[in-house]
C-alpha cells in the first residue's frame, strides 16, 4: 500500500519541481521589467536579471513628471464603456437568436459571425478613414463603438451557446409568468448565463485595454492616449534612463494584471462551465 | 362584430410585439453594418480606384492589386507570415497542451497558480511586452545574449537588428505571449472531457502517455481545431510585436501584414495600395478560415486574439 | 375556475400535421386527464391550451372568450412543467412569487400568498433556499405552489409526476388529488400513465396520433371503452384481444367462432353481421380459472408466471394468440402447467373489423 503510494508522492513532486522551473523562465521578462525598474542609473545598463541595491526612485521620478493618472483614466473610460456596450448588444442578440428565434436571426447570426474572420490589420485603414468623416478621430467614442463592434461576434457566440443549453421549460415558465420578452431577457435569461457573462467580460476587458492598432491611428492627440500605446513615447523620453522607462513600464503593465488575479477564479470558472466550446 | 373587433385588434398587438422584438437584434446588427460591413465595402471599391494629382479618384481596374504584387516587399511579407503561422501555432499547442495537461492532472493545491502565472503574459501590455523583449534581445547590455553565452550561443548583434534572425526572433516573442491563452484553451478541453471514457480507457489498460496520446489528444481535437483557426487569424493580424520591435526592418526584413498596411496607409499615405493590401488579407483571411471549416469542421467561438 | 372551449382547432408544424381538426369542452372546475402514448399530440394540446403554441387554425375560448391569439396570462392559466422549470438563481419563495410580482402585485401581498401556498405545500421552512438544494419531491411541490399562488382559472400540469420515483410518485398522487379538491380550479393533466388518469380525474381524454378516441368518466373508458385503442390502453395488464368471425346471431345472442379453435356465446345489443370479422377482448381480471372438466373450460398451457404476491399474472399462449390471467385467488401456477380458464360471456367485448365498439361487456347491463 506504501510504495505505489510513495511513488505517485515523488512523481508529483518531479512534476511540480519541473513546473516551478519552466514557470522561472516563463516570469523571466516580467521579472527583468521590475528589476531594472528598481535599478541606480549606474546599475541600469547591467547585463543581469537582478542587480543590488534595488530603488525605487524612478517609480517615484516618473509618477511624479508624468500624467499617468489621466491616461489610465482614458484607458478604463474607453474599455468599461466597450465592455458594457458588448455585453448589452451581445446579449440582446443572442437573446432574439436562442430563445426568441426571430425570422432571419440565424442568417444575421451568421453574417455577424464572418466578423470573426476578419482580421483588423484590414480594418484598420477604412475605420480610419470613417472615423475621420464622422469626426471621430482623437474621441473616445471612436474606439468604443469599432471595439464594440468587432468584440459583439465571440460575445455573441458564446452567449447563444448559454441560452440554447439553458432548459427551454424555463422560458415557456416564465411566459406563464407573465414576462414579456424584455422581462424574460432580464430576470430569466441574463441570471441564468452569469457565468458566460462573467467570462465574456474579463475578456472583452482584456482585450479591449490592450487594443494598440486601432489606438495608435485613432488617438493622436497627447490627452486622449491610452496605456497601451504610451509606451512607445517613452521609450524615446527615457533612452538614456532604462530604469526609468522601466519603472513607467511595469506601472502600465500593472493594472490588468493585478485586476487578472483578482478575477481569474470567475473567469476561468466561466471558461470550464462551457464558455468556449471548443 | 364586437368579438371581430377584439380578434383583430389582439391580431395587430401580437404583430406590434414580434416587431418590437427585432429591437434584441438591432444594436448588434447596426454596430455590424456601420462599423464592419460598411468599411469592408468601403476599402473593396477604394482599392480599384487611384488618387491623381489634383486629389480625384480614378477608376484604376486592377492596378492597384498588381503594384502591390509586384513589390518585393510583399512577398517577404507573405513570406513571413507562412513562416509566423508554421511555427507559431503548433509550437503554442504543444507547449500549452503540455502545460495545460501536467497542470490540470497533476497538480491540485498550485493549479489555480500555474494556471494564473503562465497566462499573465497574455494579461500584459503587449507595448510593454515589446519594450522589455528589445532590452532583452539587446547587445551588450541585454540578459539574452549574457546567459545565453553560458550554453555556448554567441550573440554579436541583437537577433532583431539582423534581417536573417529578426522574424524568428519576433516569432519567440510571439509564441511567449500567447501560449498561455492556447494552455487554458487545452485546460478547458481537459476539464470537459468526460470521466467515464477516462475510466473506461483506463479499464482498457491506457495509463500514463498512453492514456494521453492515444485517448486524451484526440479528444482534445475541438479545441486544437479552434485554435489553428484562431492561429491563423491572429497571425494575419500581427501588428503590434512587429511595429514596436522592428517596425518591419531591417531593411523590411521582417515585415508583417499589419506593418505593410500601416506604412502604405499611413506613413505614405497611398490608401489605393493601402486599400488593394487589406483587401487582400481579408480574401486570404476568409479562405483559409472557410477551407478549415470545410475541412476539419473547425469552429470560430473563440475570439480572435487581437481582436477587441 | 373557468370553462374551456376548444374549437375545431388544427396545429402543424411546418408539413407535418400534429393535429387534425381537435374540438373539445372541459367543464368549470373540472379535472381533466388526457392520457395516451407518447408522441399522441396531448402535451402539445395541453401547449396550446396554455398558449405556448399558437394553432395553426380553429378558436380556444375561455368563459366563452376567444383566447386564441392571447398569451398564457391574459388565459388565466398556470402551469407546472415536466421538468418542473424552476428558475435556479431565485430562492424557493421568489419562485413561487415570481408571477405576481411580474403582475406587480404589492409586496405584502405577495408575501401574504406565497406564504399561504408554502404552508399548504409543507414548504414553509425551504422558502430561501435554491431549488438546487431540493429534493425532487419538494421540488415539484414548489412548481405546483408556483402555478397556486396566481389563482389561475386554469392550472395545467404536464406530466408532473413522470421525474420522480416509483415511492414518491404515490405519495404526490395522493397530494395531487387533495389540491384538487382543495384549489377546486378547472385542472387540465397530462400524462402517460394511466393509473394517474384513472385515479385522479373526472374526465379522462384518450388521445392517439393527436386525435381524441374517446372521452368519458374513468370507469366509463374501463367498462365501455369505444375502440381497440382505448380497450388496449386502459387497463393493467393490457385486455386480451382474440381475433374471429360471427358464426351465429340469434336475437341478442351471438357465437363468435375464435381462431384459436373454440367457440364464444356472447350476448349482444346491436347485433353483428353474419360471417364478419371481429375481435373479443376480455381483461386479465375478468378471465375465471375453471376446473378441467367443466363444461365451458378451456385448457391451455401457462407460457410465463409473474407472481406479484396480491395478484398472479399467468400468461398462456396458443400458437399466435396469447392471453394473460390475472389471478387474485393466491393460485400457485408454475410455467408449463395446464391452466383451465372460462371466458365469462358477460365480461367479453365485441369490436367489429375496424376496431370499433360492437357490444360487450356491461353494456348488456344497459337499457336498450
Amino acid at each position: 500500500m506504501m510504495a505505489p503510494l510513495s511513488r505517485n508522492r515523488v512523481r508529483g513532486l518531479v512534476i511540480h519541481a519541473v513546473l516551478f522551473i519552466v514557470l522561472g523562465f516563463w516570469m523571466v521578462p516580467q521579472v527583468y521589467m521590475l528589476s531594472i525598474g528598481l535599478r541606480t542609473p549606474a546599475q541600469a545598463f547591467d547585463a543581469a536579471l537582478f542587480t543590488w541595491p534595488v530603488t525605487f526612485d524612478n517609480f517615484v521620478t516618473v509618477i511624479r513628471d508624468n500624467p499617468l493618472g489621466g491616461i489610465f483614466l482614458n484607458s478604463l473610460i474607453i474599455t468599461v464603456a466597450t465592455v458594457a456596450i458588448v455585453v448589452v448588444v451581445s446579449s440582446l442578440f443572442a437573446f432574439a437568436c436562442a430563445i426568441l428565434r426571430l425570422k432571419g436571426s440565424m442568417l444575421l447570426y451568421t453574417t455577424l459571425l464572418t466578423t470573426l474572420m476578419v482580421p483588423l490589420a484590414s480594418m484598420v485603414l477604412p475605420l480610419a478613414i470613417l472615423l475621420k468623416t464622422f469626426g471621430w478621430v482623437n474621441t473616445y467614442i471612436g474606439l468604443i463603438l469599432p471595439y464594440a463592434a468587432l468584440g459583439v461576434p465571440f460575445a455573441m457566440v458564446i452567449l447563444k451557446a448559454f441560452m440554447e443549453d439553458a432548459p427551454r421549460e424555463l422560458f415557456e415558465a416564465a411566459r406563464v409568468d407573465g414576462c414579456n420578452a424584455w422581462q424574460t431577457y432580464w430576470h430569466v435569461a441574463l441570471p441564468l448565463v452569469r457565468p458566460a457573462l462573467v467570462f465574456v467580460t474579463i475578456w472583452q476587458f482584456i482585450v479591449t485595454w490592450n487594443e494598440f492598432f486601432l489606438a495608435l491611428i485613432v488617438l493622436t492627440r497627447s490627452e486622449m492616449k491610452t496605456l497601451t500605446i504610451v509606451p512607445m513615447q517613452y521609450s524615446g523620453l527615457y533612452m538614456a534612463n532604462p530604469g526609468a522607462l522601466f519603472a513607467i513600464l511595469t506601472l502600465i503593465a500593472l493594472p490588468l494584471i493585478l485586476l487578472y488575479v483578482l478575477v481569474q477564479r470567475a473567469f476561468v470558472r466561466g471558461l470550464l462551465a462551457g464558455a468556449v466550446k471548443g | 362584430m364586437r368579438a371581430g373587433a377584439a380578434v383583430q385588434a389582439a391580431k395587430r398587438r401580437s404583430a406590434s410585439r414580434a416587431s418590437t422584438l427585432y429591437l434584441f437584434a438591432l444594436p448588434a446588427t447596426l454596430l455590424f453594418v456601420v462599423f464592419i460591413a460598411y468599411p469592408i465595402l468601403w476599402v473593396a471599391g477604394q482599392s480599384f480606384y487611384t488618387g491623381t494629382a489634383d486629389g480625384r479618384a480614378v477608376f484604376a481596374g486592377f492596378a492597384n492589386y498588381t503594384t502591390i504584387l509586384g513589390d518585393p516587399t510583399f512577398w517577404t511579407v507573405v513570406r513571413n507570415m507562412v513562416l509566423w503561422g508554421a511555427i507559431t501555432i503548433p509550437v503554442q499547442m504543444l507547449i500549452g497542451g503540455l502545460l495545460a495537461y501536467f497542470i490540470e492532472r497533476h497538480t491540485h493545491a498550485l493549479r489555480g497558480f500555474f494556471r494564473t502565472m503562465f497566462f499573465l503574459p497574455v494579461v500584459t501590455s503587449v507595448s510593454v511586452i515589446s519594450l522589455v523583449w528589445v532590452q532583452i534581445y539587446a547587445p551588450y547590455y541585454g540578459i539574452a545574449q549574457e546567459y545565453l553565452k553560458h550554453v555556448g550561443i554567441v550573440m554579436m548583434t541583437s537577433p532583431i537588428g539582423d534581417p536573417k534572425t529578426a522574424i524568428y526572433a519576433l516569432i519567440a516573442v510571439n509564441i511567449w505571449q500567447w501560449t498561455g491563452f492556447s494552455m487554458l484553451m487545452y485546460i478547458a478541453g481537459i476539464a470537459n472531457l468526460p470521466s467515464e471514457v477516462l475510466d473506461a480507457a483506463r479499464i482498457d489498460g491506457a495509463r500514463g502517455w498512453r492514456l494521453a496520446v492515444h485517448v486524451i489528444v484526440p479528444m482534445l481535437s475541438p479545441a486544437t481545431k479552434s485554435l489553428l483557426l484562431l492561429g491563423v487569424i491572429g497571425t494575419l493580424q500581427t501588428f503590434p510585436i512587429v511595429h514596436l520591435m522592428t517596425g518591419g526592418g531591417p531593411n523590411r526584413a521582417s515585415e508583417v501584414f499589419g506593418t505593410f498596411i500601416f506604412k502604405q496607409s499611413f506613413v505614405l499615405g497611398d490608401t489605393a495600395s493601402g486599400a488593394a493590401l487589406s483587401v487582400i488579407v481579408l480574401v486570404i483571411a476568409l479562405v483559409l478560415s472557410l477551407v478549415q471549416i470545410a475541412l476539419l469542421g473547425a469552429r470560430l467561438s473563440p475570439a480572435g486574439k487581437d481582436q477587441p | 375556475m373557468a370553462a374551456l372551449t376548444i374549437d375545431k382547432i388544427t396545429k402543424a408544424f411546418g408539413h407535418t400535421t400534429v393535429i387534425p381538426e381537435l374540438s373539445l369542452t372541459i367543464e368549470d372546475g373540472e379535472f381533466c386527464v388526457l392520457v395516451g402514448p407518447s408522441g399522441c399530440g396531448k402535451s402539445t394540446l395541453l401547449r396550446i391550451i396554455a398558449g405556448l403554441e399558437p394553432i395553426s387554425s380553429g378558436r380556444i375560448l375561455v368563459d366563452g372568450a376567444d383566447m386564441s391569439d392571447a398569451e398564457p396570462p391574459e388565459r388565466g392559466v398556470a402551469m407546472v412543467f415536466q421538468s418542473y422549470a424552476l428558475y435556479p438563481h431565485m430562492d424557493v419563495g421568489r419562485n413561487i412569487g415570481f408571477g405576481l410580482k411580474i403582475a406587480r402585485t404589492p409586496v405584502a401581498e405577495i408575501a401574504e400568498r406565497v406564504g399561504r401556498a408554502a404552508e399548504k405545500l409543507r414548504l414553509g421552512s425551504y422558502l430561501k433556499r435554491k431549488p438546487r438544494e431540493l429534493s425532487g419531491g419538494q421540488r415539484q411541490r414548489v412548481a405546483i405552489g408556483r402555478a397556486m399562488t396566481r389563482k389561475p382559472k386554469l392550472f395545467l400540469l404536464d406530466e408532473p409526476l413522470s421525474n420522480l420515483d416509483a415511492a414518491l410518485r404515490v405519495g404526490m398522487r395522493v397530494e395531487i388529488a387533495r389540491l384538487k379538491a382543495e384549489l377546486a380550479s378547472t385542472m387540465v393533466y397530462v400524462t402517460h400513465d394511466q393509473v394517474e388518469a384513472m385515479t385522479l380525474a373526472d374526465r379522462i381524454v384518450v388521445m392517439n396520433g393527436g386525435r381524441i378516441e374517446q372521452v368519458g368518466a374513468p370507469l366509463d373508458l374501463y367498462h365501455r371503452p369505444a375502440n381497440l385503442f382505448v380497450a388496449g390502453f386502459i387497463g393493467s395488464p393490457a385486455m386480451n384481444f382474440l381475433k374471429g368471425r360471427v358464426a351465429s346471431v340469434e336475437g341478442n345472442q351471438a357465437t363468435i367462432s375464435l381462431d384459436v379453435g373454440f367457440s364464444l356465446r356472447m350476448p349482444v345489443s346491436t347485433p353483428p353481421q353474419l360471417g364478419a370479422e371481429v375481435t373479443v377482448g376480455i381483461r386479465p381480471e375478468h378471465i375465471a380459472l375453471a376446473v378441467e372438466g367443466q363444461a365451458d373450460a378451456i385448457v391451455l398451457k401457462a407460457s410465463v408466471v409473474e407472481l406479484l404476491g396480491s395478484d398472479t399474472f399467468i400468461h398462456v399462449r396458443d400458437g399466435e394468440e396469447s392471453l394473460v390471467i390475472r389471478d387474485s385467488g393466491g393460485r400457485v401456477a408454475r410455467a408449463g402447467d395446464r391452466i383451465a380458464i372460462s371466458l365469462p360471456p358477460n365480461a367479453c367485448h365485441l369490436f367489429d373489423k375496424a376496431g370499433q365498439r360492437i357490444s360487450g361487456a356491461a353494456a348488456t347491463t344497459e337499457p336498450a
